[in-house]
């Protein structure tokens, strides 16, 4: 995983960007009007996503057209993946800790009643 | 962005559930990844309650991989409970300010509690995009994950 995707993406603008390519491909023009920036900040943030293979770009006319690669979000699901495993076995060790209170207790009781 | 939710059931009773969450002992009988171990110094659990431990790598291997990458053994870890209902629903907001040249930032863990018959249901909510650009720690962890998944497999098999 390349910490420079999670980088990419942590850019409030550009994570709009990316949310509103993924009803499908724009035009420049169509994403000022969403994402509320003027149009050389939305051009800046949609070079950046083309360098790092975030977007594709197409003619067409006189208008250039934007739409999502798959690959970046390939590598994000498969890091994702990985997070929730770490995660999965936190809760194993909490699930352990959990009946080993239990036996303790249980042990404590029991020799109480001695 | 993305949020992962882990759903757990227990066979065990609301009151050990909570307090493996809210206790010392009970927070350090769990807390950490594989090959550290945690030493809490203060833990207040009411709304807005203070969180600070140690989060010390125990391991060798972890040990090593630490002084490799140039980190201490041991790191002092601060956090909030910035929500708390008892025994439903609490918030855990770390701070994460160990990492060379990254700015501090706030890491959030929700976890939620509910009894269903004779069992409790926990369901932890997780943040990672938030963390991910980020934490060494969390790429420790990563790692010593594969480490215990090789050694349940094996113990499986």
């Amino acid at each position: 995983m390349h910490i420079e995707t999670f980088q990419v993406l942590a850019d409030p603008v550009r994570l709009h960007i990316v949310d509103a390519l993924r009803a499908g491909e724009r035009s420049v023009n169509d994403l000022v009007d969403t994402v509320d920036i003027d149009q050389s900040g939305v051009s800046r943030h949609l070079r950046i996503l083309y360098e790092r293979g975030f977007v594709d770009v197409r003619p067409d006319g006189q208008r250039r057209l934007y739409s999502l690669r798959p690959e970046p979000f390939h590598e994000l699901d498969a890091w994702i993946s990985g997070y929730r495993n770490l995660w999965e076995a936190r809760l194993d060790r909490f699930g352990d800790a959990l009946r080993r209170r239990q036996v303790a207790r249980a042990k404590r009781h029991k020799e109480r009643k001695k | 962005m993305t949020n992962i939710t882990i759903e757990r059931t227990y066979k065990a009773s609301l009151a050990d559930v909570w307090a493996l969450w809210t206790t010392k002992d009970g927070f350090e009988s769990w807390w950490g990844p594989e090959g550290f171990r945690v030493d809490v110094r203060r833990l207040e659990a009411r709304p807005g309650g203070e969180l600070h431990y140690a989060m010390i790598a125990d391991a060798p291997q972890q040990v090593e991989a630490m002084k490799r990458m140039g980190q201490p053994v041991s790191h002092e870890t601060h956090g909030t409970f910035t929500e708390l209902r008892p025994r439903q629903r609490l918030v855990l907001t770390h701070v994460i300010d160990f990492l060379p040249g990254v700015t501090p930032y706030e890491s959030t863990i929700v976890a939620e509690f509910s009894e269903v018959e004779d069992r409790v249901r926990m369901v932890v909510t997780l943040h990672p995009m938030h963390d991910a650009a980020f934490s060494r720690m969390q790429v420790q962890g990563f790692t010593s994950q594969l480490t215990k998944l090789d050694r349940r497999f094996s113990f499986q098999s």
